[in-house]
Order: C-alpha cells, then sequence, then structure tokens
C-alpha cells in the first residue's frame, strides 16, 4: 500500500511538472468541487456564482459584459468585435471609425518589407452579436509603378485571415473579460 | 502572385506583432449569500427516551417556571422548520503578467445543536444562529503553474476534484440536507461523503489541465479549523489541535469532541482527474488517496501510544452526462470510520460504495442516490492507560439480541441510505424543492438506541422535506 501512495505522490508531483512545460490550460474555480452552499445553489439553478451578488468594491465587469454584449453605452454593435477590429488594424494608419455603423476605414498603409506596396482596409462589424460571421474585412492594394500607385489585385485569403485576427482577438477580449 | 503572397504575409504578421499582453485588472470584492428553508417531517429512531423508570418523569413546570430534570427524559415531535443563512465575500483580481487572485470567506449559520438547556434554565453552549466562519482561503493562479489555496478549505478529495458523487438534484439527496433533521442518537446524521472530510487549515495545490488530465495535492498539519484549535489552556492540554500526543486520544478518533477537535494529524490528499467529452457524452473520473497520521494516547506514566490507525483510504468514481442526464458512481475503501474518523489498531477497514443519477429538463431537475458502507462498530477495543495496551474486547459468552441479553462489541456496522429528490427553478439562484432519504445503521448486537429498552441493533431514519434556496 505505501509503495503504491509513493508511486501515486510522484506523478502527483511529475506531472504537474509536465503540465508546466507543456503548457496546461488554467483550471476555473467553477470547475472545482465546492462544499459551499451559495456557489452549489448558483450552480445547480444555472445562475453564474462569479456574477452573482453585489459588488461593494472595485468594478462590476460582469455588468460591463452584460452591456458589451448587447451593445450597450450607446453602440450598436458588438463591443469586442468593435475593439478586436481597432486592436487589428492599428497597425495600419485610421482615418475613420464609426461606432454606430461599425465601419472602420485605415489609411495607406506600406509594408517596410513591400516598400512599392500599399494597402488600405475597410471593415464591417455587422451586429450585436459576438459570431463568427459578425465581421466583414476588405482588403485593397496598390503597386508603384512607374512613380504612380496603381490599383492591383490582393489576394482574397487575406481578408479571411485579417477577419480571423479580428475574430481571435474578440475572443481573447471577451475571455479576458471574464476571467476578470 | 509572388508580390501579394509577400505583401499580404507582411500585412498579417504586423496584426501578430501588434497582439498586446494581459490586462490587468483592480480587485473586485463582492458581496452574496445564500438562504434555505425547509420543513421536514421525520420518522426516525431515537425519539424518545426509556420509559418506565423511576427517575424519567420530568418535573410539573406549571406556567413555564420552575427547572427542568436533566436526562434523556423527552418525546420528539415529528416535523421542524430548518433555516440556514449563509453570507460570502469573494474577492478577486488579475494581474498584467497573467496570475489570477482572490479568495472567500464563507459565515455560515448553521452550528449543528445549539444550547442545552440545564436546572435552572440556563443556556449553555453556542445558539445554532450563532455565525461561524465555514470556510476563508486564498487562493493565487496562473495558466502555467496551476493554482494554490490556502486557508481554511476542503481537500482535493475532500470535495474539490471528486467524481461520481451525484447531488446536483433536490438538497443532495442522501448526502443532503436532511442530516439537519436529525438528533445524534442512532448516528443516522454522520456521513461518509467528500465534504465531511472537513475543512480544516490546510494548503492545496491543483495543477493546470493538459490531454485532460489535472492533479491535485493537499496537506493540513490537524483536523483543527483557524489554526491553534481549541489550545486555550495556560498548559498543554486534551483539546489542543497541535497536541501530538495526549490523554484520551483513543476517544477522539471520530471528530465530534469539541466542535472540530480530532485526533487527525498531517493529513495529506492526492487527487487525479480526467474530464473529457466522447461522442457528445461528457466524461469524469477521479482517482486519490486520503492518507494521514494520528496524535498518540498517554500512559499514566506519560508514555506515548500509538492506538490508532491513520486514514489510508483510496478513493475511485467516474461520471458521465449526456442529453441533461448524469450518472455515476464512486467507490472507496481502506483505513477510516463512518466518519471520516480514525480506526483503532486492528480494526477492519471501510469501505463505500455509491451510486445516483439526475436529469434536467428546461426548470425541472430530478434525481436519485443511494450509498452502501460497511464499517468497523463502535467500542471494540479498550486501551489501558496503566499499561498502554489496546485489548479487543471479548465476545459476550450469551449472546441473546432478540431477548436483549449480552450487547456485542465486536460487530461491524452496515450503512445504508437513498434518496430522491426534485427540484423546480423558479428563477436563477432560486428553487422549490422536494425530497425524501431513508437512512438506516445496522449493528448486529450492538444498542443503538440507548433510550429505548432491550438491544436495539437498528436505527432508521425516514426524512420528507420541503423547501425552497435562494442564492444571491
Amino acid at each position: 500500500m505505501r509503495n503504491l501512495v509513493r508511486t501515486f505522490l510522484t506523478l502527483s508531483v511529475a506531472l504537474p511538472l509536465l503540465a508546466a512545460c507543456s503548457g496546461g490550460r488554467l483550471v476555473g474555480n467553477e470547475e472545482y468541487g465546492t462544499d459551499n452552499q451559495r456557489e452549489r445553489i448558483l450552480r445547480q439553478t444555472g445562475a453564474n456564482p462569479t456574477t452573482a451578488g453585489v459588488v461593494v468594491f472595485g468594478v462590476d465587469r460582469s455588468r460591463q459584459q452584460d452591456q458589451a454584449a448587447a451593445g450597450g453605452g450607446g453602440m450598436t454593435v458588438n463591443a469586442f468585435l468593435w475593439r478586436a477590429t481597432l486592436d487589428t488594424l492599428a497597425f495600419m494608419p485610421l482615418a475613420s471609425a464609426d461606432p454606430f455603423g461599425g465601419v472602420v476605414i485605415t489609411d495607406w498603409y506600406t509594408p517596410p518589407q513591400a516598400p512599392s506596396e500599399r494597402f488600405k482596409a475597410t471593415a464591417y462589424v455587422l451586429g450585436r452579436q459576438l459570431r463568427s460571421d459578425g465581421v466583414r474585412v476588405q482588403l485593397f492594394r496598390q503597386v508603384l509603378r512607374n512613380g504612380q500607385w496603381v490599383d492591383a489585385p490582393s489576394s482574397s485569403t487575406t481578408n479571411s485571415e485579417l477577419e480571423d485576427r479580428v475574430l481571435a482577438r474578440a475572443r481573447e477580449l471577451r475571455s479576458q473579460s471574464a476571467s476578470r | 502572385m509572388r508580390k501579394i503572397l509577400l505583401g499580404t504575409t507582411a500585412v498579417v504578421a504586423a496584426v501578430a506583432v501588434s497582439a498586446p499582453a494581459f490586462a490587468q485588472g483592480a480587485p473586485t470584492v463582492r458581496i452574496g449569500g445564500s438562504i434555505q428553508a425547509y420543513w421536514g417531517y421525520i420518522q426516525q429512531n431515537g425519539a424518545q427516551s426509556e420509559p418506565g423508570t423511576a427517575a424519567a418523569v420530568p418535573n410539573a413546570v406549571p406556567g413555564g417556571t420552575g427547572a427542568l430534570t436533566t436526562g434523556s427524559f423527552g418525546r420528539l415531535g415529528k416535523h421542524d422548520i430548518v433555516t440556514i443563512p449563509q453570507f460570502s465575500v469573494i474577492v478577486s483580481g488579475k494581474l498584467a503578467n497573467g496570475i489570477t487572485y482572490g479568495g472567500n470567506i464563507d459565515l455560515t449559520f448553521n452550528n449543528q445543536e445549539s444550547r442545552t438547556v440545564i436546572p435552572g434554565n440556563r443556556n449553555v453552549g453556542v445558539s445554532r444562529s450563532a455565525p461561524a466562519v465555514d470556510e476563508a482561503w486564498i487562493f493565487v493562479a496562473h495558466p502555467r503553474f496551476g493554482q494554490v489555496r490556502f486557508g481554511d478549505e476542503d481537500g482535493v478529495m475532500g470535495g474539490l476534484m471528486n467524481s461520481g458523487w451525484i447531488t446536483g438534484f433536490g438538497t443532495g439527496g442522501v448526502f443532503g440536507v436532511w442530516e439537519n433533521f436529525q438528533t445524534r442518537a442512532v448516528a443516522n446524521r454522520t456521513q461518509t461523503a467528500p465534504g465531511g472530510l472537513g475543512d480544516n487549515s490546510k494548503i492545496v495545490y491543483m495543477s493546470p489541465q493538459f490531454f485532460g488530465f489535472d492533479f491535485g495535492a493537499s496537506f493540513a498539519p490537524n483536523f483543527g479549523s483557524m489554526g491553534q484549535h481549541g489550545c486555550i489552556a495556560d498548559v498543554v492540554n486534551t483539546f489542543c489541535d497541535r497536541a501530538y500526543a495526549f490523554r484520551g486520544a483513543t476517544g477522539a478518533a471520530i471528530p465530534v469532541r469539541g466542535g472540530e477537535l480530532g485526533a487527525r494529524r498531517n493529513e495529506y490528499q492526492l487527487a487525479a482527474r480526467w474530464r473529457g467529452n466522447l461522442a457528445g457524452v461528457g466524461l469524469s473520473a477521479t482517482a486519490g488517496y486520503i492518507g494521514s497520521g494520528t496524535a498518540r494516547d498517554l500512559t499514566d506514566t506519560n508514555r506515548q501510544v500509538r492506538t490508532l490507525n491513520g486514514l489510508d483510504v483510496w478513493q475511485f468514481g467516474a461520471q458521465a452526462s449526456y442529453m441533461g442526464f448524469t450518472v455515476g458512481a464512486a467507490y472507496f475503501f481502506g483505513n477510516t470510520n463512518f466518519f471520516w474518523g480514525n480506526t483503532i489498531r486492528g480494526a477492519r477497514n471501510g469501505q463505500q460504495l455509491t451510486a445516483g443519477i439526475s436529469y434536467t429538463s428546461g426548470p425541472i431537475t430530478v434525481g436519485a442516490n443511494f450509498m452502501s458502507g460497511l464499517f468497523e462498530g463502535g467500542d471494540n477495543s479498550t486501551f489501558s492507560t496503566a499499561t498502554g495496551a489496546v485489548t479487543r474486547n471479548a465476545a459476550p459468552t450469551v449472546f441473546n439480541p432478540a431477548a436483549g441479553v449480552g450487547a456485542n462489541t465486536l460487530a461491524s456496522q452496515r450503512r445504508w441510505g437513498m434518496g430522491f429528490g426534485a427540484n423546480y427553478r423558479l428563477a436563477p439562484g432560486l428553487d422549490l424543492i422536494a425530497e425524501y432519504v431513508f437512512h438506516s445503521v445496522r449493528e448486529q448486537g450492538a444498542d443503538l438506541d440507548a433510550g429505548r429498552a432491550g438491544i436495539q441493533s437498528r436505527g432508521v431514519a425516514n426524512v420528507f422535506i420541503l423547501g425552497s434556496r435562494l442564492a444571491f
């Protein structure tokens, strides 16, 4: 019996170290069992223990999240997608941003690696919900020929790649917001 | 095309570089709580004292004046209303380096037995409605290194990482609130459930999850909560949780003497859990170990004698969820008694199987669970303070429990129970509940109900509960 315990103990120490090296996923407090009556009741009745109750100190981020998801604060589009779009296109100079219409238009941008090309992006956040078809990005490309910028086709996969980046960032923002 | 790819790759690469780090969050302090109120109808053994003895006539108390007679002279009614309030303070915050932190303080108003009225109508003890800290702990967590909890909290096998205990219906079925409607006689209320291991002061580590696995370990120096439990006398005494040897340790195996005093020392728990999803079925399985040392008993000559086994318990459990159904079972075996207490050396191992099922559809949840355990019976050995010997008691020469002759002190104890419950969710955080629980304790030839004539080898409890609970 003692040998078994020793083996179990060794595994219990070694495997978390392995987890630390391989980069595991943080287990949320809601994934552990609880003897706390309040939390048990909230879990069983479909309420969220991390957002129930009254905030007496600090910012009630759960309320902010609710408002953001519903496009609160006067916005008519999803706040996570909107913020993610701005974050994603922040490397380009911004020409205009309309939070009510959900439109972001950048100015021309020349990547240092390709000085004879320049890009301009237009992004549309399409609704209040955080969903994968909630954003559209259109990239425009020009190339320098004989000292003149002329229109050129851009790769259609780049548009979807940028949309993926926006969605990933929105998911990240949502996740960070939820874990606070 | 090559130029297109070159340029557009650069655009996408520029996006990747612009991704920011973790956002730091100021700490948030949240206050919540719960109120549970249940009406219970109870039929149980141990509800009346022995009739017919000369002293068993209560004093007349005309108009409510005069002293009450001490002793076990009474009859219990069959129904009552139990209320259990709780306050929680929850702190949470996040640092820019990804560390999350916080803590929990739970204040519960649920002291088990309340005051005793003694002659002269003085109240002794703690009021049942007096507040007491149930849990108080701090946590620090990081995605790469896992989580550490420090303070009064359950261990990893004391409820944090167990699988197979199906209690998500009613108030928990056979592991639920029905125990609050029981008296100490017959001991139907004592349960070997994960939470019963206790939230004694400890340190807990739980790893991140990788490939579906996560691991945990916890350590507690003793059974006392808050630390220094009972250490109030000028000299070292029996009731201090830091005492590693004291007179009477053999009798303190079951943690009922003075709140949370018990002989358990150096408790450690280990757990390995796997969770995953196969073809839409949510699965969880846990293997764990609970070990401990014990305090030693002292002889008249101050010789320390180890009279108790440490906890030495393996536990395995698994559960599956699909389409609103959850089924599960858990089994444990090893050195423990029916209340996670230490057994006397030479006593048999304890073992318990539990299984349950629940189903949720919309606002309605129904479920059932049962437990069946076999443990060492009571008072099977005697400790001599003169010699330090632990002697197995002799079997009675004349044994006829039906005639009430020759109480047996060597039997094992069979404990089993079952519960059925239903919840109707009126609103998030608010439930209406109906539940029925049956529980039985059997120990052949042992008198489990001293209030009745003869040897009562069996004690049963039937509890029906109607109530509601609200959490916020």
